[in-house]
């Protein structure tokens, strides 16, 4: 069976919508690898690369989505070339979302470096660097256009959201024994969340991957192992956990 | 080698966009059964079974060649015209076989209407074009033939343009005139289905739209079958496509599903343009 299009030019606008996805998924892998060391080693000038490197994301994504529009205006597309597209729009969109997500975390970790450093900060790295190996993970499964490695990063997600919900615990646990960590514990938990939130967009990505591949939706619900939401805090129990 | 499925059916849950019953529960006006078809010692057909349903469009869709056109003739027996041509299988309307020899050929014509890719109004007027068929088969007085004429305009979207001008020559008709003149034609005599073969390929865009807008209001009454090389003319007028490749159906399903999701990768590749 052929795999190329009889319009030659169809086959290399597709394959120029193919590069930009992996150009801007690189991009959210090297942002994300950075503001983690910027975080773990309190580097202020790394961290404002990261910030500034932001911009170049955002023009990718215009970029897609022009010639995604201009693919389905002028070709028809149908069918599997269709999908093509159609992922390529929602998964250029999820991975903008990740860069901004990096680009956030690196931010606040400007103001938690004028901070002295406290115990928690540690944690943050290694929930970062589960997010980021899901993230290299997906992408390499849209390379391959894997929709079983997709499955398996989108099952993954659930232990990233249960280091969310155990970190929420280990901030607020932080905040209550010393009023002096709250500033530093409150831009650490926004970080936390911006990591949880990348890991969701890995998933959507999963999604679309999978519905790319197979015509079809992933119908499984996805297990969600982010509790923090019905957390309660009772002071006088701080000790006790 | 054949790729055909084994039963080419669309998937019996699925419902239509806009629609609240299952599809499966809408009546099938016309069932193919293992249609084959040669003239001389070549084998323009082999083995084509699906149903076409009532008030619904199916579209035949495939390369030159593929025998789509050729399936057409078959459904009202227009392939008797030419020697050397024979038909084998079913073709069960309203579950009466129109291919058994003792079947009245007749009664198949004036059920079954055909509109051709190249429109040919008769050299008449385009009063009598309307009224020549329905003089075949009725006895009327003028003025309910002439209500008859005017009603068949009306469902063809035409009257408007010809009402004043119903004894000039179809023949003085523009090209998408004509061809809607050839619809209101053959709806005139009543049919239950519509065999529409290439219906706009030598039209216009504009003209093209207005055949298509006039199928879509034409389908709720009639069961409309629809040959046609624009795959986009397919995905806009049909339910049902119909995807068929050396004389073979190769996969029948609901139109939309063929064209976001077909399940044959020939039809795939027919359908994105990576053969054909």
């Amino acid at each position: 069976m052929p795999a190329e299009h009889i319009m030659k030019s169809y086959d290399e606008e597709l394959s120029r919508l193919n590069k930009m996805i992996v150009e801007m998924g690189g991009l959210a892998e090297s942002q994300l690898a950075a503001a983690i060391e910027a975080v773990a080693k309190r580097d202020s000038a790394l961290a404002a690369r990261v910030v500034e490197g932001d911009a170049q994301v955002d023009e990718l994504e215009r970029e897609l989505d022009n010639l995604a529009i201009r693919l389905l205006a002028l070709r028809q597309p149908m069918a599997r070339d269709l999908r093509e597209i159609f992922a390529a729009l929602k998964i250029g969109s999820d991975l903008e979302r990740i860069c901004d997500y990096a680009a956030n975390v690196a931010k606040r970790s400007i103001a938690l470096s004028q901070t002295p450093p406290i115990q928690p900060v540690h944690a943050l790295p290694r929930m970062a660097t589960l997010a980021l190996g899901q993230v290299k993970d997906i992408i390499d499964a849209y390379i391959e256009r894997d929709a079983d490695k997709a499955l398996e990063v989108w099952r993954r997600d659930e232990e990233l959201d249960e280091m969310y919900s155990s970190l929420f615990r280990e901030f607020l646990t932080y905040m209550m024994e010393d009023p002096r960590n709250i500033g530093a514990c409150t831009h650490l938990l926004f970080m936390a969340k911006n990591i949880e939130r990348i890991g969701d967009h890995a998933t959507n990505i999963a999604e679309n991957l999978y519905y790319l591949v197979h015509g079809k939706a992933l119908t499984e619900v996805r297990p969600k192992g982010d509790n923090s939401s019905l957390e309660v805090v009772a002071p006088d129990r701080a000790g006790s956990r | 080698m054949s790729l055909s499925l084994a039963t080419p059916q669309p998937a019996e849950e699925t419902a239509q966009p806009g629609e609240t019953s299952p599809e499966s529960s809408l009546p099938v006006k016309v069932q193919i059964k293992n249609v084959g078809f040669r003239y001389g010692k070549f084998e323009a057909l082999k083995g084509i079974s699906l149903p076409l349903r009532d008030r619904r469009v199916t579209a035949f869709i495939g390369p030159s060649g593929c025998g789509k056109s050729t399936l057409l003739r078959i459904l009202n027996r227009i392939y008797e015209l030419y020697p050397n041509q024979t038909a084998s299988g079913e073709v069960l309307v309203d579950g009466v076989n129109i291919l058994s020899p003792g079947h009245d050929l007749n009664l198949v014509r004036s059920k079954i209407g055909m509109v051709f890719q190249k429109p040919t109004p008769f050299p008449m007027s385009i009063h009598d074009n309307i009224a020549f068929g329905i003089k075949l088969y009725e006895r009327l007085p003028k003025s309910e033939l002439d209500d008859r004429v005017e009603s068949a305009l009306r469902r063809a979207a035409l009257w408007d343009e010809v009402k004043d001008k119903l004894r000039q020559s179809g023949l003085g008709l523009s090209g998408g005139q004509q061809q809607r003149l050839c619809i209101a034609r053959a709806i005139a005599v009543e049919p239950e289905i519509l065999l529409l073969d290439e219906p706009a390929s030598a039209l216009d865009p504009i003209s093209t739209q207005r055949i298509e807008e006039l199928i879509a209001e034409l389908k709720s009454d009639y069961c409309i079958a629809i040959v046609t090389h624009n795959m986009q003319q397919a995905a806009r007028s049909s339910d049902y496509t119909a995807f068929m490749y050396l004389g073979e159906l190769i996969e029948f399903d609901v139109t939309e599903r063929i064209f976001t999701a077909p399940r044959v990768k020939r039809t795939e590749d027919y359908i994105t343009g990576r053969f054909g």
